[in-house]
C-alpha cells in the first residue's frame, strides 16, 4: 500500500455496508492505510449483525472468518473470553486493522528482538483499545500482544488482513526467540469448522 | 431479589442479575427447584447475606450448575458456595480474595474455575482434588508457588499462571498431560540458571538405603523391621537420567530449566540426589553452558511431546 491518490471518507452503516466497501477499496492497485482505518472506525459495532460469527471457546480466544475478500483479504472476528490474550506475534509482511466490536483489548507494543535475541523483549508502549476503536499495525511498526484484561467481560473484535496469511512468528517475551506458527479458523462463514 | 419470584417463575433455569447493584441475595433462591445458571457478576455482593442461608438442604444445591460472581467484593470464599455440590463453573474473577479455601474441594463436579484478578498468595493443594477440573485460571493474582500435587488434575486441559509472582514451577507440572495451554508471562520467572546449594547431607539411614536399592541387595520383609520396609519403598529415582541412583529424603532443590517444545525455557525445582547431579560446569552466575541444555534437551524431549501449546511470553 502507497500514500492514497484520493481518499474518501466512508461511512459504514452496517456490517454488510463495510464489507461492500471494503470489496471496492481492495479492487483498486493502490489502497490508503488510512482510507481503511477510517472506513472501519465508522462502522458502528451492532451485535445484531455479527452475533452469528462470535463463537467463543472457553480456553482461549477464537478467529472466526468473515469474508475472504477475493483473496485480497481476510476478514475475521476474534472473540476473547475474560483474561484470554495472545502470544506476542508479527504479521508475516500484512497489514493488520483491529477494530473493537464489545468490550476493550489492551495492545502492548514490542521491539522486534536482535538478530540472537537472548533478552527480555522491549516493550515500546501499550494502551487500551475501546469499542469502535481501530488500530492498525503492521512489521515495520513493530510486534504486538493483544489480550482481554478484563475478569469480567468477553471482548470481540473485527481484523482485516491483507494479504491474508496463516502462518506467523510467536516470540517468548522473556528471550526473544521465535516459533512459527499456523493459524487456524474455529469458524468460517459463521459455520464451526472442524480439524 | 424481588420476593415471589419463585412464584411468579418456578421453571426458572437460568437467572441473570449481573450488574443490577445487588448486595444479597435471599432466600427466593432457595425455592427455585430448576434453576442450573446463575449469573450475578458486577454486583456489590460480598458482604454477609451474598448468599442465602439454608443452602445445603436448598435444590439448588444439587441442581445450580454455573454461577458467576465476577467483579464483586468477596474476600473470602462464602463457606456458603461450597455446599453447592453439583457446581460445573465457578467464577469469581476480580474480587478481593486473599486465598482458597481448603475446602473448595468439595465442589467434586467443578469444570471450570476462574480466579484470576484477586489477590491470592496461595494456592492450597486440596484444590488438586478436583477431578474434572478442566480449566484454571489463576491469572493476576499474588503467587508465589505452586504445590506439585496439582500436576493430580489429570482433567487439566488449560491452565492461566500469568501475571503472578512464580520464580519457579514444580518439576511435577511435566505431569499434566492433557494440558494444552499453559500461560506464564509477567512472572519473575528465574531465566539463568540458579543453583541453590542448600543440601542437607543424607543421614545414615539414607545411605544404607540407596546402597541397598542401587546394588540391588536382596531383602524380604521378614529380615527387617516393618517401618525399614516401606522406607526403602519410598525410594524415588533421581530424575538425571545419566544418574540411576536413587533418595529418599535429601535432596537437592535446584531450579533448571526445560525447554517445552525447544523453544523456551521454564525454571523447575528439580529433586537431584545430590549436587554431583546437576549439569557439571563451574560458576552459575554467567551464560548457561552447551552442557546444561544438553541436559535441559533430554528433558525437552520428554516434555516436549506432553506439552503442546504452551502461551509463554
Amino acid at each position: 500500500m502507497e500514500q492514497p491518490v484520493q481518499t474518501e471518507t466512508w461511512k459504514a452503516r452496517s456490517l454488510e455496508e463495510l464489507i461492500r466497501i471494503l470489496h471496492q477499496i481492495f479492487a483498486e492497485d493502490k489502497v490508503s492505510v488510512d482510507e481503511v482505518q477510517a472506513l472501519m472506525e465508522s462502522y458502528e459495532s451492532n451485535p445484531e449483525e455479527w452475533l452469528q460469527y462470535a463463537k467463543f471457546d472457553q480456553y482461549r480466544y477464537t478467529r472466526n472468518l468473515v469474508d475472504s475478500g477475493n483473496g485480497k483479504f481476510n476478514l475475521m472476528i476474534l472473540c476473547w473470553g475474560e483474561g484470554h490474550g495472545s502470544s506476542i506475534h508479527d504479521h508475516t509482511d500484512s497489514h493488520c486493522f483491529m477494530k473493537i466490536l464489545q468490550g476493550n483489548l489492551k495492545e502492548t507494543l514490542f521491539e522486534w528482538p536482535e538478530k540472537k535475541g537472548n533478552g527480555e523483549m522491549t516493550r515500546k508502549s501499550e494502551r487500551v483499545l475501546r469499542e469502535n476503536q481501530c488500530a492498525y499495525i503492521n512489521d515495520s511498526i513493530g510486534l504486538h500482544r493483544v489480550e482481554n484484561i478484563s475478569h469480567t467481560e468477553p471482548a470481540v473484535s473485527l481484523h482485516l488482513y491483507s494479504p491474508p496469511f496463516d502462518t506467523c512468528n510467536t516470540f517468548d517475551q522473556r528471550t526473544g526467540h521465535k516459533h512459527k506458527v499456523t493459524m487456524t479458523f474455529y469458524s468460517q462463514f459463521g459455520e464451526r469448522t472442524v480439524c | 431479589l424481588p420476593a415471589g419470584l419463585s412464584q411468579w417463575f418456578p421453571a426458572l433455569e437460568v437467572l441473570d442479575v449481573s450488574g443490577t447493584g445487588l448486595t444479597e441475595m435471599g432466600t427466593e433462591l432457595l425455592s427455585l427447584p430448576c434453576l442450573h445458571t446463575l449469573l450475578a457478576k458486577n454486583n456489590r455482593l460480598g458482604g454477609p447475606g451474598s448468599l442465602p442461608k439454608g443452602l445445603e438442604q436448598a435444590p439448588l444445591a444439587r441442581s445450580l450448575r454455573v454461577l458467576n460472581l465476577s467483579g464483586n467484593r468477596f474476600s473470602e470464599v462464602p463457606p456458603a458456595l461450597l455446599q453447592l455440590r453439583g457446581l460445573r463453573s465457578l467464577s469469581l474473577g476480580g474480587n478481593r480474595l486473599h486465598g482458597i479455601p481448603p475446602d473448595i474441594q468439595e465442589l467434586h463436579s467443578l469444570e471450570f474455575l476462574y480466579l484470576g484478578g484477586n489477590f491470592i498468595t496461595a494456592i492450597p493443594p486440596e484444590l488438586a482434588k478436583l477431578p474434572s477440573l478442566r480449566y484454571l485460571v489463576l491469572c493476576d493474582n499474588k503467587i508465589q508457588s505452586i504445590p506439585p500435587q496439582l500436576a493430580q488434575l489429570h482433567s487439566l486441559r488449560s491452565l492461566s499462571l500469568h501475571n503472578n509472582l512464580l520464580t519457579y514451577l514444580p518439576r511435577e507440572i511435566l505431569n499434566l498431560v492433557h494440558l494444552d495451554e499453559l500461560s506464564l508471562r509477567g512472572n519473575p520467572l528465574v531465566v539463568r540458571f540458579v543453583r541453590d546449594l542448600t543440601y542437607n547431607p543424607p543421614s545414615l539411614q539414607e545411605l544404607a538405603g540407596r546402597t541397598i536399592k542401587t546394588r540391588n541387595v536382596p531383602y524380604a520383609p521378614s529380615d527387617l523391621p516393618e517401618s525399614l520396609v516401606r522406607y526403602l519403598s519410598l525410594a524415588s529415582n533421581c530424575p538425571n537420567p545419566k544418574c540411576g541412583g536413587v533418595y529418599f529424603d535429601s535432596c537437592v532443590r535446584q531450579i533448571k530449566f526445560v525447554d517445552f517444545c525447544g523453544k523456551y525455557r521454564l525454571p523447575l525445582m528439580h529433586y537431584l540426589c545430590s549436587p554431583e547431579c546437576s549439569s557439571p560446569y563451574s560458576s552459575a552466575s554467567q551464560s548457561s553452558t552447551s552442557q546444561s541444555e544438553s541436559d535441559s534437551e533430554d528433558e525437552a524431549s520428554v516434555a516436549a511431546h506432553r506439552m503442546q501449546k504452551v502461551l509463554l511470553g
